[in-house]
């Protein structure tokens, strides 16, 4: 793993530029970006309404009898909710993950918490048990299942060995995608439910989908307390150990904190990729590593992305959408390819 | 070279084993024989063109059908043909005989082998999910009619067809003049009442709906409706929510069956306030009555027009 002790060696030697710069800038800018994401998710739309009538409808507040009204604040307000919610938690989940198993490709979705989790919604979808709250209770039980499960398989001598975690992981994903696959033959007349689960969509999101995601508001604020842990931790277990870090319960609370919020983020919006993967490492290039600035930023800028790749997947091709994962992809991918090719390494 | 090496026996023992394959093959191909040449054609080869626009060629009628859609089943026993299904799909649940056919998996996973099994001269397949199946039946010398009718008026032809290709002429004539006799009936109920603005729901997560070049766009359409889905497109395009109110239709038809169950559409977010919901006027459908082109299009066309222009229906 030399490749990952030199990452985490340049990591913490960038470390010290960003912390003499202080975080508030970044923090500034990204929420500055992730307010003007929420402003133009809000005033457009596949229904055509003026900024001056959004600006009326926000005033007015929700009220019955206006169909403009519904369209706003019964579908397109909890929509952009939701969107920013799940970017958020994805991507710090994805600063998370990364930094704990030091592997750049990391991403919420090898560790088989969302392999989990959307087993745990199949199985809802299988059973006819109807949106809320069961499909988020089964996609939650199943993300926590299998971590439980890839814990256990980690677990030496109590201690986690991170490696063969992420192996575990990887494994029971495919476990649990295989069982996946086995559910949508079996119960073929609900391929269409599960294939279009998987794919990941906001549409017909509403106000109790936002109270399901607003669970991972205070999972979030977890990791902001570990971010000295996080930065140290990034020069390696041994080093960390001897710096007086708690490694086994620093392990223990950000993993599960990033399976509680991968969980209850895919249980609300089906699979969404690249963002946990490619937000943490844009905002590493732009930001450095300190997690004191990574992961609010990170978090700013995962809800940005999604929101804005949420706004493109309702209008470009108005009255039809394309899957919000496809936007977040084709934004993402070039992005992060430019950024790559602009010679800073990872 | 006195001991063969073990990848060498397996080479001998496969060569052996060819003709012996051969020969099986070729008493499965005559023993298929004798039952279709029982009966010597009458009248000539049967030829139509089926909807994906290729000729189906028939020395005679089949004899054994197999179907591999159920909208294709219930076309074969609605003209008289039920006796000729050897085999059908899994979810062939109409007519009620239908459902004791031996299956040959069900529309999305036909299983070839099974297919084959059962040496049809006539296959009843669909479009799209079945397309690359089609070169591989006639390659095992089964003759294959497609059927993927975009018209209410294109089911009632293709079921002509069907009829010829089974010989089961008059009952199919007499399923095409009952089609044609509701689609009159509806279209002179509605003659002179304006277009309602109507939408029908396929699938509720995503919103999907029927688009343009589909026989349920047409279905509305005779029915006096104006489909909002065939603004977004061909076939079964998704359809965004919020341009849903914003058109706000006057109807609003759910359909619900195996696929997709509606559940409390007043429920969904923003539907509350669409003028459907609040006047009534939200129907939901069983879809094999507007989803599978087969005979019961009609009294799915007449459901249509009862949802669509109920005043229409009380003055007949």
């Amino acid at each position: 793993m030399s490749g990952a002790a030199d990452t985490g060696a340049g990591w913490a030697a960038a470390r010290g530029r960003a912390a003499r710069s202080g975080v508030w800038p970044g923090v500034l800018l990204a929420g500055a970006v992730l307010c003007l994401c929420l402003v133009l998710a809000l005033a457009l739309g596949p229904a055509s309404l003026s900024l001056r009538r959004v600006w009326e409808l926000l005033m007015a507040g929700p009220v019955q009898g206006d169909l403009d009204n519904a369209i706003f604040w019964q579908i397109r307000m909890p929509r952009v909710l939701v969107a920013a919610l799940v970017g958020a938690a994805l991507a710090v989940a994805g600063v998370i993950l990364q930094d704990l198993f030091l592997n750049p490709l990391t991403d919420p979705y090898v560790t088989g918490v969302s392999s989990g989790a959307a087993l745990g919604a199949t199985v809802g979808i299988v059973l006819h048990l109807g949106n809320l709250p069961w499909m988020t209770v089964l996609a939650v039980a199943g993300g926590l299942g299998t971590l439980t499960l890839v814990w256990l398989a980690a677990r030496r001598r109590g201690r986690i060995d991170i490696f063969v975690l992420l192996l575990a992981g990887v494994t029971i994903s495919y476990l649990a995608g295989a069982v996946v696959t086995v559910l949508m033959i079996r119960a073929d007349e609900d391929m269409h439910a599960i294939v279009y689960w998987l794919m990941g969509s906001f549409s017909g999101r509403g106000w109790g989908d936002v109270e399901v995601a607003l669970g991972v508001l205070p999972f979030m604020a977890v990791p902001l307390l570990f971010t000295r842990e996080m930065d140290i931790l990034l020069q390696g277990e041994k080093r960390a150990l001897e710096l007086g870090v708690e490694v086994e319960r620093t392990k223990r609370v950000l993993l599960v904190t990033a399976g509680v919020l991968t969980a209850l983020a895919v249980s609300v919006s089906g699979i969404i990729g690249f963002v946990g993967l490619v937000v943490p490492h844009i905002v590493r290039l732009l930001a450095g590593p300190a997690h004191r600035g990574l992961l609010p930023v990170s978090l700013l800028a995962g809800a940005s992305m999604v929101v804005a790749a949420d706004l493109l997947s309702r209008t470009v091709i108005s009255p039809n959408e394309i899957p919000v994962g496809v936007v977040t992809t084709f934004v993402g991918a070039p992005l992060f390819v430019y950024l790559l090719r602009r010679g800073r390494r990872l | 070279m006195s001991t063969l090496r073990p990848g060498r026996l397996l080479a001998a023992l496969l060569l052996l084993a060819l003709p012996a394959l051969g020969a099986i093959v070729v008493a499965c191909g005559s023993g298929g024989e004798p039952a279709s040449s029982a009966s010597p054609a009458a009248s000539g080869p049967i030829s139509v063109t089926d909807d994906s626009g290729v000729e189906v060629v028939l020395d005679r009628p089949a004899e054994a059908i197999v179907s591999l859609a159920p909208a294709n089943t219930e076309i074969a026993y609605a003209i008289g043909a039920g006796d000729r299904m050897v085999a059908g799909t899994s979810y062939d649940d109409y007519p009620e005989e239908a459902k004791a056919l031996p299956k040959i998996g069900d529309f999305a996973n036909p299983n070839v082998e099974k297919i084959a099994s059962f040496s049809p001269d006539l296959v009843l397949a669909a479009s799209g999910i079945q397309d690359k199946l089609r070169a591989k039946l006639e390659s095992l010398g089964m003759s294959v009619y497609v059927i993927d009718p975009t018209t209410y008026d294109e089911v009632v032809a293709t079921i002509l067809n069907v009829g010829r290709l089974a010989g089961a002429e008059d009952g199919a004539q007499a399923v095409a003049d009952a089609m044609a006799a509701a689609r009159e009936e509806v279209r002179a109920a509605v003659a002179g009442l304006p277009a309602a603005s109507t939408f029908l729901e396929i699938y509720s997560e995503p919103l999907m709906t029927a688009g343009e070049g589909t026989f349920i766009d047409d279905m509305i359409t005779i029915a006096g409706g104006e489909n909002i889905g065939a603004a977004a497109g061909s076939g079964f395009p998704n359809f965004s929510t919020e341009v849903l109110v914003k058109v706000d239709p006057a109807v609003y038809i759910a359909d619900s069956g195996s696929m997709s169950e509606p559940g409390d559409i007043s429920e969904r977010p923003g539907f509350a306030e669409l003028t459907a919901v609040k006047q009534g006027r939200v129907y939901v459908i069983d879809d094999n009555l507007i989803a599978r082109p087969g005979p019961r299009l009609a009294d799915g066309l007449r459901r249509l027009l009862e949802y669509i222009h109920p005043e229409a229906q009380d003055a007949q």
